[in-house]
Protein backbone atom coordinates (compact mmCIF):
# COMPACT_ATOMS: atom_id res chain seq x y z
CA UNK A 1 0.00 0.00 0.00
CA UNK A 2 1.39 3.12 -1.04
CA UNK A 3 2.60 6.39 1.36
CA UNK A 4 2.12 10.17 1.12
CA UNK A 5 5.18 11.90 2.70
CA UNK A 6 4.79 15.36 2.22
CA UNK A 7 2.36 15.49 -0.56
CA UNK A 8 4.41 12.94 -2.60
CA UNK A 9 3.10 9.38 -3.19
CA UNK A 10 5.72 6.88 -2.59
CA UNK A 11 4.41 3.71 -4.07
CA UNK A 12 4.53 0.44 -2.47
CA UNK A 13 7.45 -1.04 -5.06
CA UNK A 14 11.00 -1.72 -4.56
CA UNK A 15 14.13 -0.84 -6.82
CA UNK A 16 15.83 -4.39 -8.54
CA UNK A 17 19.00 -3.66 -8.81
CA UNK A 18 22.06 -6.53 -9.61
CA UNK A 19 25.38 -7.64 -8.50
CA UNK A 20 28.33 -5.95 -10.37
CA UNK A 21 32.41 -5.92 -10.11
CA UNK A 22 33.23 -2.18 -9.01
CA UNK A 23 36.86 -0.54 -8.49
CA UNK A 24 37.52 2.86 -7.65
CA UNK A 25 40.52 5.18 -8.89
CA UNK A 26 41.85 8.12 -7.54
CA UNK A 27 43.17 10.99 -10.24
CA UNK A 28 45.22 13.93 -8.48
CA UNK A 29 46.76 16.78 -10.82
CA UNK A 30 48.68 20.30 -10.20
CA UNK A 31 44.83 21.81 -8.68
CA UNK A 32 41.28 20.02 -8.58
CA UNK A 33 40.40 21.97 -11.87
CA UNK A 34 42.79 19.74 -13.34
CA UNK A 35 42.27 16.49 -11.77
CA UNK A 36 38.31 17.44 -12.13
CA UNK A 37 38.98 17.60 -15.92
CA UNK A 38 40.69 14.15 -15.96
CA UNK A 39 37.99 12.14 -13.92
CA UNK A 40 35.39 13.68 -16.04
CA UNK A 41 36.93 12.77 -19.40
CA UNK A 42 37.88 9.34 -18.21
CA UNK A 43 34.40 8.74 -16.80
CA UNK A 44 32.69 10.12 -19.80
CA UNK A 45 30.43 7.40 -22.21
CA UNK A 46 29.84 5.76 -19.04
CA UNK A 47 26.08 5.73 -18.68
CA UNK A 48 25.42 2.02 -19.07
CA UNK A 49 27.47 -0.98 -19.53
CA UNK A 50 24.78 -2.46 -22.52
CA UNK A 51 26.07 0.39 -24.71
CA UNK A 52 29.52 1.82 -23.58
CA UNK A 53 31.29 -1.41 -21.84
CA UNK A 54 31.29 0.28 -18.29
CA UNK A 55 29.19 2.69 -16.11
CA UNK A 56 31.43 5.65 -14.19
CA UNK A 57 31.20 8.20 -12.55
CA UNK A 58 33.16 10.63 -9.78
CA UNK A 59 32.39 9.65 -6.08
CA UNK A 60 34.04 12.66 -4.25
CA UNK A 61 36.66 15.22 -4.98
CA UNK A 62 39.60 14.40 -2.18
CA UNK A 63 41.99 17.07 -0.43
CA UNK A 64 45.58 16.96 -0.45
CA UNK A 65 45.49 15.46 2.65
CA UNK A 66 43.78 12.30 1.22
CA UNK A 67 45.89 11.42 -2.07
CA UNK A 68 49.38 9.57 -2.42
CA UNK A 69 50.78 12.70 -3.80
CA UNK A 70 49.91 15.22 -1.29
CA UNK A 71 47.86 17.13 -4.43
CA UNK A 72 43.89 17.81 -5.08
CA UNK A 73 42.17 14.64 -6.59
CA UNK A 74 38.91 13.19 -7.28
CA UNK A 75 37.98 9.65 -7.07
CA UNK A 76 35.97 7.72 -9.86
CA UNK A 77 34.21 4.68 -9.55
CA UNK A 78 33.73 2.11 -12.67
CA UNK A 79 31.51 -0.83 -12.91
CA UNK A 80 31.19 -3.96 -15.21
CA UNK A 81 29.76 -7.29 -15.53
CA UNK A 82 33.61 -8.52 -14.29
CA UNK A 83 36.78 -8.02 -13.02
CA UNK A 84 37.88 -8.88 -16.77
CA UNK A 85 35.38 -6.59 -18.21
CA UNK A 86 36.99 -3.74 -16.41
CA UNK A 87 39.84 -4.27 -17.46
CA UNK A 88 39.90 -2.66 -21.14
CA UNK A 89 37.55 -0.17 -19.68
CA UNK A 90 40.53 0.81 -17.46
CA UNK A 91 43.34 0.67 -20.20
CA UNK A 92 41.53 2.81 -22.42
CA UNK A 93 40.15 5.22 -20.14
CA UNK A 94 43.31 5.61 -18.32
CA UNK A 95 45.50 5.51 -21.20
CA UNK A 96 43.29 8.02 -23.07
CA UNK A 97 41.63 10.41 -20.83
CA UNK A 98 44.22 10.46 -17.69
CA UNK A 99 47.62 9.51 -19.02
CA UNK A 100 46.75 12.51 -21.57
CA UNK A 101 45.59 15.12 -18.98
CA UNK A 102 48.49 17.53 -18.20
CA UNK A 103 50.06 16.85 -14.73
CA UNK A 104 47.82 14.18 -13.80
CA UNK A 105 48.48 10.98 -12.04
CA UNK A 106 46.51 8.20 -11.05
CA UNK A 107 46.00 5.84 -8.00
CA UNK A 108 44.07 2.87 -6.84
CA UNK A 109 41.00 4.20 -5.14
CA UNK A 110 39.90 0.92 -3.77
CA UNK A 111 40.98 -1.67 -1.05
CA UNK A 112 39.83 -5.13 -1.81
CA UNK A 113 40.79 -8.54 -1.34
CA UNK A 114 40.94 -9.16 -5.45
CA UNK A 115 43.13 -6.52 -7.48
CA UNK A 116 43.23 -5.55 -10.99
CA UNK A 117 45.49 -3.64 -13.11
CA UNK A 118 45.57 -0.33 -13.73
CA UNK A 119 48.97 1.12 -14.56
CA UNK A 120 49.74 -2.35 -16.45
CA UNK A 121 49.19 -1.48 -19.69
CA UNK A 122 49.72 2.62 -20.02
CA UNK A 123 53.24 1.58 -18.31
CA UNK A 124 54.03 0.84 -21.51
CA UNK A 125 53.30 4.02 -23.50
CA UNK A 126 56.85 5.31 -21.85
CA UNK A 127 58.49 2.97 -24.57
CA UNK A 128 61.36 1.14 -21.99
CA UNK A 129 62.21 4.91 -20.49
CA UNK A 130 59.76 3.78 -17.85
CA UNK A 131 60.74 2.88 -14.12
CA UNK A 132 58.95 1.87 -11.56
CA UNK A 133 59.50 2.74 -7.86
CA UNK A 134 57.85 -0.01 -5.11
CA UNK A 135 56.87 1.43 -1.76
CA UNK A 136 55.53 -0.89 0.94
CA UNK A 137 52.49 -3.07 -0.73
CA UNK A 138 52.38 -0.60 -3.96
CA UNK A 139 54.59 -0.04 -6.76
CA UNK A 140 54.25 3.14 -9.06
CA UNK A 141 54.97 3.19 -12.38
CA UNK A 142 56.97 6.30 -13.95
CA UNK A 143 56.27 7.12 -17.76
CA UNK A 144 58.20 10.32 -18.77
CA UNK A 145 56.28 12.36 -20.82
CA UNK A 146 56.26 16.22 -22.17
CA UNK A 147 55.07 17.99 -18.71
CA UNK A 148 57.43 15.39 -16.67
CA UNK A 149 56.58 12.44 -15.69
CA UNK A 150 52.87 10.18 -15.31
CA UNK A 151 52.59 8.51 -12.05
CA UNK A 152 50.96 5.49 -12.01
CA UNK A 153 49.83 2.90 -9.05
CA UNK A 154 50.05 -0.54 -11.10
CA UNK A 155 47.20 -2.15 -9.47
CA UNK A 156 43.77 -1.15 -7.64
CA UNK A 157 41.14 -3.50 -5.72
CA UNK A 158 37.91 -4.81 -7.20
CA UNK A 159 35.38 -5.98 -5.50
CA UNK A 160 32.81 -8.21 -7.24
CA UNK A 161 30.12 -7.09 -4.22
CA UNK A 162 29.05 -4.29 -6.04
CA UNK A 163 25.49 -3.36 -6.71
CA UNK A 164 24.39 -1.40 -10.69
CA UNK A 165 20.82 -0.67 -10.83
CA UNK A 166 19.92 0.77 -7.92
CA UNK A 167 17.17 3.48 -9.28
CA UNK A 168 13.95 6.04 -7.95
CA UNK A 169 11.23 7.27 -10.79
CA UNK A 170 10.54 10.59 -10.02
CA UNK A 171 7.14 10.85 -11.39
CA UNK A 172 5.24 14.85 -11.64
CA UNK A 173 3.16 17.68 -13.36
CA UNK A 174 5.93 20.11 -13.64
CA UNK A 175 8.69 19.21 -15.99
CA UNK A 176 11.06 22.19 -15.11
CA UNK A 177 10.14 21.24 -11.60
CA UNK A 178 10.85 18.03 -11.53
CA UNK A 179 14.20 18.19 -13.27
CA UNK A 180 14.97 20.63 -10.34
CA UNK A 181 13.91 18.36 -7.41
CA UNK A 182 15.71 15.45 -9.58
CA UNK A 183 19.45 17.36 -8.97
CA UNK A 184 18.17 18.03 -5.56
CA UNK A 185 18.07 14.17 -5.23
CA UNK A 186 21.51 13.93 -7.19
CA UNK A 187 22.89 16.62 -5.31
CA UNK A 188 21.72 14.71 -1.64
CA UNK A 189 23.15 11.03 -3.44
CA UNK A 190 26.79 12.60 -4.59
CA UNK A 191 27.38 13.19 -0.44
CA UNK A 192 26.96 9.30 0.13
CA UNK A 193 30.10 7.17 -0.46
CA UNK A 194 31.16 4.70 -2.60
CA UNK A 195 28.13 5.38 -5.10
CA UNK A 196 27.66 7.07 -8.82
CA UNK A 197 24.95 8.39 -10.92
CA UNK A 198 25.89 7.37 -13.94
CA UNK A 199 23.38 8.76 -16.21
CA UNK A 200 24.16 13.05 -18.04
CA UNK A 201 24.05 15.12 -14.25
CA UNK A 202 22.92 11.57 -12.67
CA UNK A 203 19.31 11.95 -14.56
CA UNK A 204 17.81 9.71 -16.95
CA UNK A 205 14.52 10.73 -18.98
CA UNK A 206 15.05 8.00 -21.02
CA UNK A 207 14.03 4.87 -18.46
CA UNK A 208 14.41 1.49 -20.06
CA UNK A 209 12.10 -1.87 -20.51
CA UNK A 210 13.76 -5.46 -20.89
CA UNK A 211 13.85 -6.42 -24.84
CA UNK A 212 12.23 -5.09 -27.94
CA UNK A 213 10.21 -5.74 -30.53
CA UNK A 214 13.20 -5.36 -32.98
CA UNK A 215 15.84 -8.61 -33.06
CA UNK A 216 19.32 -7.35 -31.89
CA UNK A 217 17.91 -4.36 -29.31
CA UNK A 218 18.76 -5.42 -25.37
CA UNK A 219 16.65 -2.54 -24.09
CA UNK A 220 14.09 -0.27 -25.06
CA UNK A 221 12.12 2.86 -24.14
CA UNK A 222 9.70 2.21 -20.91
CA UNK A 223 6.25 2.67 -22.90
CA UNK A 224 4.71 2.23 -19.77
CA UNK A 225 6.25 5.58 -18.37
CA UNK A 226 5.86 7.16 -21.37
CA UNK A 227 3.31 10.25 -20.51
CA UNK A 228 2.79 10.64 -24.47
CA UNK A 229 1.71 6.60 -24.67
CA UNK A 230 -1.16 6.95 -22.29
CA UNK A 231 -4.29 6.12 -23.68
CA UNK A 232 -2.26 3.93 -25.91
CA UNK A 233 -0.27 1.32 -24.07
CA UNK A 234 -0.89 -0.55 -20.31
CA UNK A 235 0.59 2.72 -18.61
CA UNK A 236 1.50 3.01 -15.31
CA UNK A 237 0.63 6.82 -15.14
CA UNK A 238 -2.06 8.88 -13.91
CA UNK A 239 -3.96 11.29 -16.30
CA UNK A 240 -1.93 14.70 -14.61
CA UNK A 241 1.16 13.15 -15.44
CA UNK A 242 3.79 15.66 -17.72
CA UNK A 243 7.06 13.57 -17.06
CA UNK A 244 9.06 11.34 -15.76
CA UNK A 245 12.88 11.33 -14.48
CA UNK A 246 14.76 8.14 -13.22
CA UNK A 247 18.32 8.34 -11.02
CA UNK A 248 20.49 5.22 -11.26
CA UNK A 249 22.63 4.29 -8.52
CA UNK A 250 25.65 2.08 -8.62
CA UNK A 251 27.64 1.63 -5.67
CA UNK A 252 30.57 -0.31 -4.18
CA UNK A 253 28.25 -2.04 -1.58
CA UNK A 254 24.87 -2.50 -1.39
CA UNK A 255 24.70 -1.00 1.89
CA UNK A 256 26.09 2.54 0.08
CA UNK A 257 23.22 1.91 -2.70
CA UNK A 258 20.51 1.85 0.12
CA UNK A 259 22.26 5.28 1.38
CA UNK A 260 22.23 6.59 -1.08
CA UNK A 261 18.60 5.68 -2.13
CA UNK A 262 17.65 6.98 1.37
CA UNK A 263 19.14 10.33 0.70
CA UNK A 264 17.31 10.85 -2.50
CA UNK A 265 14.24 10.04 -1.55
CA UNK A 266 14.50 11.96 1.35
CA UNK A 267 15.39 15.16 -1.01
CA UNK A 268 12.22 14.67 -3.47
CA UNK A 269 9.86 14.60 -0.61
CA UNK A 270 10.98 17.55 1.23
CA UNK A 271 10.76 19.65 -1.70
CA UNK A 272 9.10 17.65 -4.47
CA UNK A 273 5.52 18.23 -3.97
CA UNK A 274 5.88 22.35 -4.49
CA UNK A 275 7.53 21.72 -7.80
CA UNK A 276 4.94 19.09 -9.24
CA UNK A 277 6.37 16.24 -7.80
CA UNK A 278 3.28 13.87 -7.11
CA UNK A 279 4.87 10.58 -6.97
CA UNK A 280 7.99 8.43 -6.15
CA UNK A 281 8.37 4.87 -7.62
CA UNK A 282 11.07 2.72 -8.61
CA UNK A 283 12.01 -0.15 -11.39
CA UNK A 284 11.73 -3.79 -11.03
CA UNK A 285 11.50 -6.98 -13.22
CA UNK A 286 9.21 -8.60 -10.34
CA UNK A 287 12.34 -9.48 -8.71
CA UNK A 288 12.98 -12.68 -10.61
CA UNK A 289 16.42 -10.98 -12.48
CA UNK A 290 17.95 -9.06 -9.57
CA UNK A 291 19.67 -10.47 -6.80
CA UNK A 292 19.25 -6.73 -4.54
CA UNK A 293 15.99 -5.28 -3.75
CA UNK A 294 15.34 -1.81 -2.06
CA UNK A 295 11.90 -1.54 -0.71
CA UNK A 296 10.80 2.39 -0.96
CA UNK A 297 8.86 1.92 2.12
CA UNK A 298 12.03 0.60 4.06
CA UNK A 299 14.59 3.46 3.15
CA UNK A 300 12.05 6.62 4.04
CA UNK B 1 56.05 -7.84 25.82
CA UNK B 2 57.23 -10.77 27.08
CA UNK B 3 60.32 -12.33 25.01
CA UNK B 4 63.91 -13.78 26.03
CA UNK B 5 67.60 -11.53 27.16
CA UNK B 6 70.64 -12.60 25.83
CA UNK B 7 73.47 -11.47 27.76
CA UNK B 8 77.15 -12.53 26.72
CA UNK B 9 79.09 -13.79 29.30
CA UNK B 10 82.49 -12.47 28.35
CA UNK B 11 83.94 -10.83 25.71
CA UNK B 12 84.02 -13.01 22.46
CA UNK B 13 87.16 -15.39 21.92
CA UNK B 14 85.89 -15.87 18.49
CA UNK B 15 82.79 -15.42 15.94
CA UNK B 16 79.56 -16.22 17.30
CA UNK B 17 76.73 -16.82 14.30
CA UNK B 18 73.62 -15.86 15.39
CA UNK B 19 71.71 -16.87 12.08
CA UNK B 20 68.43 -18.03 12.84
CA UNK B 21 68.05 -17.14 16.35
CA UNK B 22 65.00 -15.22 16.54
CA UNK B 23 62.07 -14.59 18.93
CA UNK B 24 59.71 -17.02 16.83
CA UNK B 25 62.25 -19.73 16.72
CA UNK B 26 62.72 -19.78 20.61
CA UNK B 27 59.60 -19.61 21.59
CA UNK B 28 58.96 -22.96 19.86
CA UNK B 29 61.91 -24.27 21.90
CA UNK B 30 62.52 -25.81 25.24
CA UNK B 31 65.06 -24.22 27.73
CA UNK B 32 67.66 -26.72 27.20
CA UNK B 33 66.94 -26.78 23.76
CA UNK B 34 67.59 -23.10 23.33
CA UNK B 35 70.83 -23.40 25.56
CA UNK B 36 72.35 -26.05 23.20
CA UNK B 37 71.78 -24.13 19.57
CA UNK B 38 74.89 -24.27 18.24
CA UNK B 39 75.90 -20.42 17.71
CA UNK B 40 79.83 -21.26 17.18
CA UNK B 41 81.80 -21.53 13.64
CA UNK B 42 84.50 -23.86 14.65
CA UNK B 43 84.74 -27.16 14.79
CA UNK B 44 83.71 -27.76 18.32
CA UNK B 45 81.01 -25.75 18.29
CA UNK B 46 79.51 -22.78 20.59
CA UNK B 47 76.34 -23.88 22.36
CA UNK B 48 74.08 -20.98 23.35
CA UNK B 49 73.50 -21.43 27.07
CA UNK B 50 77.66 -21.58 27.05
CA UNK B 51 78.07 -17.75 25.43
CA UNK B 52 75.14 -16.16 27.08
CA UNK B 53 73.13 -15.79 30.52
CA UNK B 54 69.67 -16.63 29.00
CA UNK B 55 66.66 -15.10 31.08
CA UNK B 56 63.08 -14.63 30.16
CA UNK B 57 60.46 -16.39 28.85
CA UNK B 58 58.81 -16.83 25.32
CA UNK B 59 57.59 -14.08 23.39
CA UNK B 60 57.74 -11.93 20.48
CA UNK B 61 60.84 -9.58 21.33
CA UNK B 62 64.32 -11.14 21.84
CA UNK B 63 66.88 -8.80 23.75
CA UNK B 64 70.91 -8.93 23.05
CA UNK B 65 72.61 -7.35 25.91
CA UNK B 66 76.64 -6.89 26.13
CA UNK B 67 76.70 -7.16 22.45
CA UNK B 68 79.85 -6.74 20.10
CA UNK B 69 81.39 -6.84 16.67
CA UNK B 70 82.16 -10.70 16.97
CA UNK B 71 78.05 -11.47 16.68
CA UNK B 72 77.52 -12.30 13.19
CA UNK B 73 74.38 -12.67 11.43
CA UNK B 74 71.99 -11.26 14.30
CA UNK B 75 68.82 -10.96 13.10
CA UNK B 76 69.27 -13.53 10.44
CA UNK B 77 66.55 -14.86 8.96
CA UNK B 78 63.97 -12.67 11.30
CA UNK B 79 60.26 -13.11 10.08
CA UNK B 80 58.05 -11.77 13.05
CA UNK B 81 58.65 -9.86 16.63
CA UNK B 82 61.34 -7.52 16.94
CA UNK B 83 65.34 -8.26 18.27
CA UNK B 84 66.76 -5.38 20.10
CA UNK B 85 70.61 -5.38 20.67
CA UNK B 86 72.65 -3.40 22.54
CA UNK B 87 76.38 -2.50 21.74
CA UNK B 88 77.75 -3.57 18.17
CA UNK B 89 77.10 -6.01 15.78
CA UNK B 90 79.07 -7.77 13.28
CA UNK B 91 78.58 -8.79 9.25
CA UNK B 92 75.66 -9.40 8.03
CA UNK B 93 73.63 -8.65 10.63
CA UNK B 94 69.75 -8.80 9.05
CA UNK B 95 70.82 -11.46 6.54
CA UNK B 96 67.82 -12.37 4.45
CA UNK B 97 65.37 -10.90 7.10
CA UNK B 98 61.54 -11.08 5.56
CA UNK B 99 60.11 -9.24 8.50
CA UNK B 100 59.66 -7.69 11.95
CA UNK B 101 61.95 -5.34 13.36
CA UNK B 102 65.66 -5.36 14.13
CA UNK B 103 66.94 -2.52 16.30
CA UNK B 104 70.55 -1.77 16.97
CA UNK B 105 71.82 0.53 19.99
CA UNK B 106 75.40 0.70 18.36
CA UNK B 107 77.35 0.15 15.11
CA UNK B 108 76.61 -2.39 12.70
CA UNK B 109 79.78 -4.32 10.33
CA UNK B 110 79.23 -4.69 6.76
CA UNK B 111 76.67 -6.27 4.26
CA UNK B 112 73.79 -5.30 6.90
CA UNK B 113 70.71 -6.05 5.40
CA UNK B 114 72.06 -8.16 2.35
CA UNK B 115 69.19 -10.29 0.83
CA UNK B 116 67.02 -8.56 3.48
CA UNK B 117 63.48 -8.65 1.88
CA UNK B 118 61.10 -7.24 4.32
CA UNK B 119 61.32 -5.79 7.88
CA UNK B 120 62.54 -2.41 9.61
CA UNK B 121 66.38 -2.12 10.59
CA UNK B 122 67.49 0.32 12.82
CA UNK B 123 71.04 1.55 13.56
CA UNK B 124 71.80 4.07 15.74
CA UNK B 125 75.60 4.30 15.06
CA UNK B 126 77.20 3.89 12.13
CA UNK B 127 77.00 0.91 9.36
CA UNK B 128 80.42 -0.68 7.39
CA UNK B 129 80.60 -1.16 3.78
CA UNK B 130 78.41 -2.74 1.54
CA UNK B 131 75.52 -2.09 3.46
CA UNK B 132 72.30 -3.57 1.46
CA UNK B 133 74.70 -4.85 -0.48
CA UNK B 134 74.94 -8.49 -2.17
CA UNK B 135 77.48 -11.29 -0.95
CA UNK B 136 79.82 -13.48 -3.10
CA UNK B 137 77.13 -15.98 -4.70
CA UNK B 138 73.82 -13.64 -4.13
CA UNK B 139 72.13 -12.09 -7.30
CA UNK B 140 70.90 -9.47 -5.89
CA UNK B 141 71.46 -7.43 -1.98
CA UNK B 142 68.67 -5.96 -0.79
CA UNK B 143 65.40 -7.07 -1.77
CA UNK B 144 62.95 -5.17 0.33
CA UNK B 145 62.15 -3.50 3.81
CA UNK B 146 63.38 -0.93 5.60
CA UNK B 147 66.98 0.22 6.94
CA UNK B 148 67.39 3.43 9.26
CA UNK B 149 70.74 4.29 9.79
CA UNK B 150 71.39 7.30 12.08
CA UNK B 151 75.25 8.09 11.32
CA UNK B 152 77.47 7.16 8.59
CA UNK B 153 77.91 4.31 5.98
CA UNK B 154 81.13 2.81 4.64
CA UNK B 155 81.77 2.36 1.02
CA UNK B 156 79.57 0.29 -2.06
CA UNK B 157 76.12 1.08 -0.01
CA UNK B 158 73.15 -0.92 -2.10
CA UNK B 159 75.58 -2.74 -4.13
CA UNK B 160 73.50 -5.04 -6.11
CA UNK B 161 70.08 -3.49 -4.37
CA UNK B 162 66.63 -4.59 -6.12
CA UNK B 163 64.30 -2.86 -3.96
CA UNK B 164 64.19 -1.40 -0.80
CA UNK B 165 64.61 1.97 0.95
CA UNK B 166 68.04 2.39 2.73
CA UNK B 167 67.88 5.98 5.01
CA UNK B 168 70.98 7.18 6.16
CA UNK B 169 70.82 10.51 8.45
CA UNK B 170 75.01 10.90 7.68
CA UNK B 171 76.85 10.46 4.75
CA UNK B 172 77.17 7.02 2.68
CA UNK B 173 81.06 6.44 1.65
CA UNK B 174 82.41 6.18 -2.34
CA UNK B 175 80.39 4.05 -4.79
CA UNK B 176 77.05 3.96 -2.98
CA UNK B 177 74.68 2.54 -5.35
CA UNK B 178 76.86 0.63 -7.32
CA UNK B 179 75.74 -1.79 -9.96
CA UNK B 180 72.33 -1.00 -8.06
CA UNK B 181 69.46 -2.73 -9.90
CA UNK B 182 66.59 -0.86 -8.07
CA UNK B 183 65.49 0.65 -4.57
CA UNK B 184 66.20 3.87 -2.61
CA UNK B 185 68.66 5.17 -0.65
CA UNK B 186 68.47 8.60 0.85
CA UNK B 187 71.88 10.30 2.57
CA UNK B 188 70.68 13.35 4.08
CA UNK B 189 74.42 13.68 5.38
CA UNK B 190 75.17 13.75 1.56
CA UNK B 191 76.53 10.85 -1.42
CA UNK B 192 80.01 9.94 -1.12
CA UNK B 193 82.53 10.16 -4.13
CA UNK B 194 81.17 7.98 -7.72
CA UNK B 195 78.34 6.86 -7.02
CA UNK B 196 75.98 4.27 -9.37
CA UNK B 197 78.74 2.74 -11.44
CA UNK B 198 77.19 0.37 -13.65
CA UNK B 199 73.80 1.64 -12.00
CA UNK B 200 71.03 0.20 -13.79
CA UNK B 201 68.13 1.70 -12.10
CA UNK B 202 67.03 2.82 -8.76
CA UNK B 203 67.15 5.89 -6.83
CA UNK B 204 70.34 7.74 -4.87
CA UNK B 205 68.98 10.68 -3.26
CA UNK B 206 70.81 13.63 -0.67
CA UNK B 207 71.62 17.22 -0.59
CA UNK B 208 74.90 16.66 -2.29
CA UNK B 209 77.47 14.33 -4.07
CA UNK B 210 80.86 14.34 -3.78
CA UNK B 211 82.17 13.47 -6.93
CA UNK B 212 80.16 12.28 -10.45
CA UNK B 213 81.43 9.26 -12.75
CA UNK B 214 81.83 11.22 -16.07
CA UNK B 215 78.85 8.65 -17.19
CA UNK B 216 76.50 10.31 -15.14
CA UNK B 217 74.56 13.22 -17.29
CA UNK B 218 72.22 16.42 -15.94
CA UNK B 219 68.65 16.02 -16.95
CA UNK B 220 67.83 19.32 -15.42
CA UNK B 221 65.54 20.59 -13.18
CA UNK B 222 61.91 19.19 -12.40
CA UNK B 223 59.01 18.77 -10.35
CA UNK B 224 58.60 14.82 -9.64
CA UNK B 225 55.31 13.42 -8.40
CA UNK B 226 57.34 10.34 -7.12
CA UNK B 227 59.74 12.73 -4.87
CA UNK B 228 56.10 13.64 -3.29
CA UNK B 229 54.71 9.86 -2.99
CA UNK B 230 58.41 8.64 -1.34
CA UNK B 231 58.22 11.68 1.36
CA UNK B 232 54.31 11.07 2.00
CA UNK B 233 55.15 6.99 2.10
CA UNK B 234 57.93 7.36 4.48
CA UNK B 235 56.15 10.04 6.72
CA UNK B 236 53.14 7.89 6.96
CA UNK B 237 55.33 4.39 7.90
CA UNK B 238 58.26 6.43 9.67
CA UNK B 239 56.83 9.28 11.72
CA UNK B 240 59.83 11.43 13.06
CA UNK B 241 62.08 9.24 11.72
CA UNK B 242 61.06 9.84 8.37
CA UNK B 243 63.95 11.84 6.27
CA UNK B 244 63.08 15.66 5.91
CA UNK B 245 60.92 16.13 2.58
CA UNK B 246 63.43 17.28 -0.44
CA UNK B 247 62.35 20.93 -1.89
CA UNK B 248 59.84 21.08 -4.88
CA UNK B 249 62.57 20.93 -7.60
CA UNK B 250 65.22 18.71 -7.78
CA UNK B 251 68.37 18.14 -10.07
CA UNK B 252 68.04 14.42 -11.49
CA UNK B 253 71.57 13.51 -12.53
CA UNK B 254 70.74 10.32 -14.58
CA UNK B 255 73.27 7.31 -15.18
CA UNK B 256 75.30 5.19 -15.39
CA UNK B 257 74.96 5.66 -19.16
CA UNK B 258 77.43 2.82 -19.58
CA UNK B 259 74.83 0.69 -18.57
CA UNK B 260 71.48 0.98 -19.58
CA UNK B 261 71.28 4.64 -17.56
CA UNK B 262 67.87 4.21 -15.73
CA UNK B 263 69.59 4.64 -12.33
CA UNK B 264 69.24 8.45 -11.17
CA UNK B 265 70.28 10.82 -8.58
CA UNK B 266 68.23 13.37 -6.59
CA UNK B 267 69.56 16.44 -5.51
CA UNK B 268 68.08 19.97 -4.18
CA UNK B 269 67.59 21.53 -7.72
CA UNK B 270 70.07 25.29 -6.93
Amino acid sequence: MSMTVNGVVVDDTFAEAFGMSGTGIIITADTLKWARIAATVATGFGTSVIGCGAECGIDRELSPDETPDGRPGVRILMFGFSPDALVPQIRNRIGQCVLTSPGSACYAGLKAAQSIGLGKAPRFFGDGFQTAKKLGTSRYWRVPVMDGEFVIEEETGVTTEAVGGGNMLIVGNDRAGLLETAEEAVEAISKVDDVITPFPGGIVRSGSKVGAKYSGMFASTNDAFCPTLRGTVKSELGPDTLAVLEIVIDGLTSKAVAEAMRAGLKAVTNSGAKRGVTRITAGNYGGKLGQHHYHLKDLI
Amino acid sequence: MSGFTLRLKAPATERINLAGITPARLASLSSHEIGSLNVGIEKGGLALGDAFDISGSAGDTLTIEGSGAALDFVGGGLDSGSIRIIGDVGAYAARKMTGGKLEIRGNAGNYLGSGTTGGRIYVSGNAGDNLGGAIAGDRFGMLGGLAIIEGNVGHRAGEKMRRGIVIVRGKTGEGTGTRMIGGTIWAEGGIGPTPGLMMRRGTLIGPSVERLLPTFVDCGKHDLVIIRILARYLKGVLGDLAPKPMPLFVRKIAGDMAAIGRGEILLPAS
